[in-house]
């Protein structure tokens, strides 16, 4: 009974994560950056939503203003920063740098802007609660997470698999030097990566704090677990990533039934550690 | 002769000096968590302590004189603490520092003792700052002593099957420690006890854990995230009492129905409406709780000055700190009364009700 | 008087913290956001034999950087395993690991409570209580410190450990063991964060898990790459001046009500504008 609740909300929460999981690797894939800064633009979403849903703006219409602002973010910060960066041959520790201190720039405007309190998101069917198989108990928030991450995890495999664009970013991702030489241009690929992964993490970063509320710094700890989800899963792999944060949710969740939750989390980066040492390729590392 | 007179130039200029030094402003220090995981109750309690020194200064200030309060962000952190109020002590020379969070408070604690600088703090609630120096002085009653009463009550209620949900991090560790023991002393039993991280608000899985022991009443030790909480209680369909401290008297959780029926102690800390309206006009947000405690606070430490002044000693942190416990009761927001470090203060017991947070019972703390 | 003094105690830890990521950063190429829970355990043992009166100060202090030497090897044999990108979230996962162990783990650590009342040092005998007494001690520390580790790359070993930054596949070509080189590295860099962690714990007399988490190793890092990466001068101007930052940004007229936050925005947005402009820092080469 617990252990299936737990089980169910292991997948809500994991389908979440995966969708962050799956742009973020979306972008390391294929700029090979590691951009901490995701984690801001995440944050940033949830909070435009919730601005223009308080002045009145129906929800569908708040959504997709939130991700046009998510794109337009992260897209700004490819261009400019990263770009810029590349164009020097910084190396990636320096890249690295530059994202947190736009991760930090984000965060405080944010906490500025909206006061560092746990904001309280609510729509009026948010909290509505359904009982499904055996006595488990979700709200439609749960339920609607589960349904728009499997949609848009739906959603980018076609993308990626079927769109030329798609097949472009995938080219660029597993070849960077041969796409550098043919018509690929691989930059402007580059600032559509992190275009259509920023729209996408701001799906979770509105559903998320709908369930849990919003803060200005909450976005790193997911952001972690979602590259840990990436790696994983093998880093070119989108249906790993989804999977393995899916997977690692639920370890943390399910191992409550035999230890402290103390060191739920401590366990999950733990197996991880082991992982690097014994399988650093990751589970679905595709066949080269 | 003239070695004389050399001395009365020195004795006078020495003079002329104390008393331009007590011309300028008096500056007190503050130091607050304003940025990071804390910075939403410290900014709360910057709030309350600018709110009182700003209606002090527009009323002519103490004595004729304004007072400026220097913040520093510590961000919560003990060792940003420490480099701040070296920096207070030494730079600004301040008597007296505003202080919040156990961390903290615990790790400045000894250079108070150390400088005779009165340390103020009226947001934490560990036990252990009743005795950390001479010089800490809390005006809230210390979480045991919430945790005493509450057990009481509770035990009395018929409700003897508990469970912890707690905070990991030293304020819900001081509250899971002080319901461990006052729990079964008040004649309870604690069945399970499940921890939280500060700023993660993902209370489902604790709160499976913790209703899979089946316990009449669950006592709760978390700082951030109540409203949260409660609405996952009730989403997941638990009816079991839920208990706490004065950490509960949080607006946006009074309000919601989901946390009809939650009880909890309150140190009874209320702002007169005109007062409470006044601030709301400034600052744009409500008076909540450690406004009100920092505001209070405030005033307090101005009647200890104003004393001091008045009676021509010098405001430095001994005699603020002897001057303190020589008026030993305060009437501002709520009366004080220090017969320890710790402020003996009206302690209520509330329930919420219709989004309403109603007194059931009126208390002490002692 | 106090203040500075807090503030050059203070900075020397830094100064030695600075050192020990320049070498295994900077240096020997392994990225890493774990020098903060290394930095901890080292706090955590010399607080642990000076709070039960084992041993004193400064045998306290060696076994704190032995042990921190051992942990540093350990904690950097899966970078040697994985390559640069994919050991940055190993890193993380360390630090996080540390952390939760830091709180969790009450006997031992004092779990989240931290331990308060550590003894402060004693040289020969002689307790050092005052706070001169404690920047002098630091400072002759970071002294011997940067003495140590200009010996160390003047040597055939830093020859050794920047021709590997060069190039590696060359260097091994050439018969010379890189991974022992790395590894050597890793426990010179663990000898030095312990030696601080031991420094910070009787300096501070109170020790909690805040102090050893992620922020505190992106801190490190941050000081690393601005002062200036691989050069002994870089690890010490880059402490010194990421300590003062805070400190001069308050001289900077903003409304309390959004200062910190203001401080904190300027704070990442130097680091952008060092990046973007000056990627190796004031005083160092380019990483």
């Amino acid at each position: 009974m617990l252990a299936l609740q737990l089980l169910c909300n292991g997948i809500v929460t994991g389908c979440a994560l995966g969708i962050v999981a799956v742009s973020f690797s979306f972008i390391y894939a294929t700029t090979k950056i590691f951009h901490v800064a995701h984690a801001g633009v995440y944050t940033m979403g949830g909070y435009i939503a919730w601005s223009l849903l308080g002045h009145g703006f129906p929800a569908p219409i708040a959504l997709l203003i939130a991700m046009a602002a998510c794109t337009a973010l992260g897209s700004l910060i490819q261009a400019v920063l990263y770009a810029r960066l590349e164009q020097r041959s910084a190396t990636h520790l320096v890249i690295l740098i530059a994202s947190l201190g736009t991760l930090a720039v984000i965060q405080n405007i944010l906490a500025a802007v909206y006061t560092a309190n746990i904001l309280r998101f609510d729509l009026p069917w948010s909290s509505h609660v359904v009982t499904i198989v055996g006595n488990v108990r979700l709200t439609l928030t749960q339920l609607t997470t589960v349904a728009v991450s499997v949609g848009a995890y739906a959603g980018v495999m076609w993308f990626a698999h079927r769109t030329i664009l798609g097949k472009q970013i995938r080219a660029v991702a597993s070849n960077p030097f041969l796409a550098e030489i043919t018509r690929l241009r691989p930059r402007r690929v580059h600032v559509y990566v992190v275009a259509f992964a920023s729209a996408l993490v701001c799906l979770p970063g509105v559903l998320v704090p709908l369930d849990f509320g919003l803060q200005p710094y909450g976005g790193v700890t997911p952001l972690l677990t979602a590259t840990i989800a990436m790696i994983a899963g093998g880093v070119v792999s989108i249906t790993g990533a989804f999977v393995l944060a899916i997977v690692i949710t639920e370890l943390q969740n399910l191992s409550l039934l035999f230890i402290p939750g103390e060191w739920s989390i401590g366990v999950t980066f733990f197996i991880f550690v082991i992982f690097m040492l014994f399988r650093p390729k990751g589970l679905f590392a595709a066949a080269r | 002769m003239l070695h004389l007179l050399r001395r009365a130039i020195g004795a006078l200029a020495f003079m002329l000096v104390v008393t331009i030094a007590h011309a300028d402003t008096i500056r007190f220090g503050a130091i607050l968590p304003l940025t990071g995981p804390g910075a939403m109750i410290g900014t709360q309690q910057m709030r309350g302590i600018r709110f009182a020194v700003d209606k002090a200064n527009a009323a002519g200030g103490v004595h004729g004189e304004k007072i400026e309060i220097l913040f520093e962000d510590n961000q919560a952190k003990p060792d940003q603490s420490i480099l701040s109020f070296n920096k207070l002590a030494d730079l600004q020379k301040v008597p007296m520092i505003f202080t919040a969070y156990s961390g903290p408070s615990l790790a400045m604690a000894p250079l108070a003792t150390r400088k005779k600088i009165l340390l103020i703090n009226a947001g934490a609630q560990a036990d252990k700052l009743a005795t950390a120096s001479p010089y800490l002085v809390n005006t809230l009653p210390t979480i045991g002593d919430e945790v005493k009463v509450i057990s009481k009550y509770l035990i009395g209620d018929g409700k003897t099957q508990g469970a912890i949900l707690f905070e990991n991090d030293a304020a819900g560790i001081a509250g899971r420690d002080d319901f461990v023991k006052y729990f079964p002393e008040a004649g309870g039993t604690i069945l399970s006890q499940e921890p939280t991280q500060f700023g993660q608000t993902d209370f489902r899985p604790a709160l499976l854990k913790l209703a899979d022991a089946k316990p009449q009443v669950m006592l709760v030790s978390i700082t951030a995230g109540l409203l949260q909480m409660a609405q996952q209680y009730k989403q997941l369909g638990l009816n079991f009492t839920v208990a706490g401290t004065t950490f509960f008297a949080d607006p946006d959780t009074v309000a919601d129905p989901s946390s009809e029926g939650f009880v909890h102690t309150q140190v009874r800390i209320d702002a007169p409406p005109a007062l409470a309206a006044e601030f709301k006009e400034k600052f744009g947000v409500e008076m909540e709780f450690f406004v009100r405690q920092y505001y209070n606070a405030t005033q307090m430490i101005l009647t200890v000055t104003d004393k001091l002044l008045a009676e021509g000693k010098a405001l430095t942190g001994e005699n603020m700190h002897d001057e303190l416990f020589a008026i030993g009761k305060f009437q501002g927001l709520i009366p004080l009364e220090f017969k320890s470090n710790t402020a003996t203060v009206p302690l209520d017991i509330n329930v919420m009700r219709g989004g309403k947070d109603v007194t059931i019972k009126r208390m002490s703390s002692d | 008087m106090d203040f500075w003094f807090s503030y050059i105690t203070l900075a020397s830890i830094y100064v030695l913290l600075g050192l020990s990521t320049n070498l295994l950063v900077g240096i020997a190429g392994i990225f890493s956001v774990s020098q903060a829970a290394v930095f901890g355990v080292g706090a955590y043992i010399v607080a642990y034999f000076l709070m039960n009166d084992v041993l004193s100060f400064l045998p306290a202090l060696m076994i704190a950087a032995i042990g921190c030497i051992g942990l540093n090897i350990l904690v950097t044999l899966p970078a040697l395993r994985v390559s640069g990108d994919y050991f940055v979230v190993t890193s993380f996962g360390i630090q996080l690991l540390a952390t939760a162990v830091f709180t969790n783990w009450t006997g031992g650590t004092g779990g989240a409570n931290g331990l308060p009342g550590i003894p402060p040092p004693d040289l020969f005998g002689k307790a050092l209580e005052s706070s001169s007494d404690l920047a002098l001690l630091c400072a002759g520390g970071m002294l011997i410190g940067c003495l140590l580790f200009w010996l160390v790359m003047r040597a055939p070993f830093g020859r050794l450990l920047r021709a590997i930054r060069e190039d590696e596949v060359a260097v091994a070509a050439a018969g010379k063991s890189v991974l022992r080189a790395k590894v050597s590295a890793a426990a010179l860099a663990g000898a030095f964060a312990g030696t601080a962690g031991g420094l910070y714990a009787t300096f501070l007399s109170f020790i909690d898990p805040s102090s050893f988490d992620l922020d505190s190793s992106i801190l490190l890092l941050t000081m690393v790459v601005v002062g200036g990466a691989r050069t002994l001068a870089g690890s010490i101007i880059g402490p010194f001046l990421l300590l003062a930052l805070p400190q001069i940004l308050t001289l900077v007229d903003i409304p309390t009500t959004i200062a910190a936050t203001a401080r904190q925005l300027i704070y990442g947005l130097l680091l952008i504008a060092f990046m973007l402009f000056r990627p190796q820092g004031l005083a160092g080469e380019k990483l």
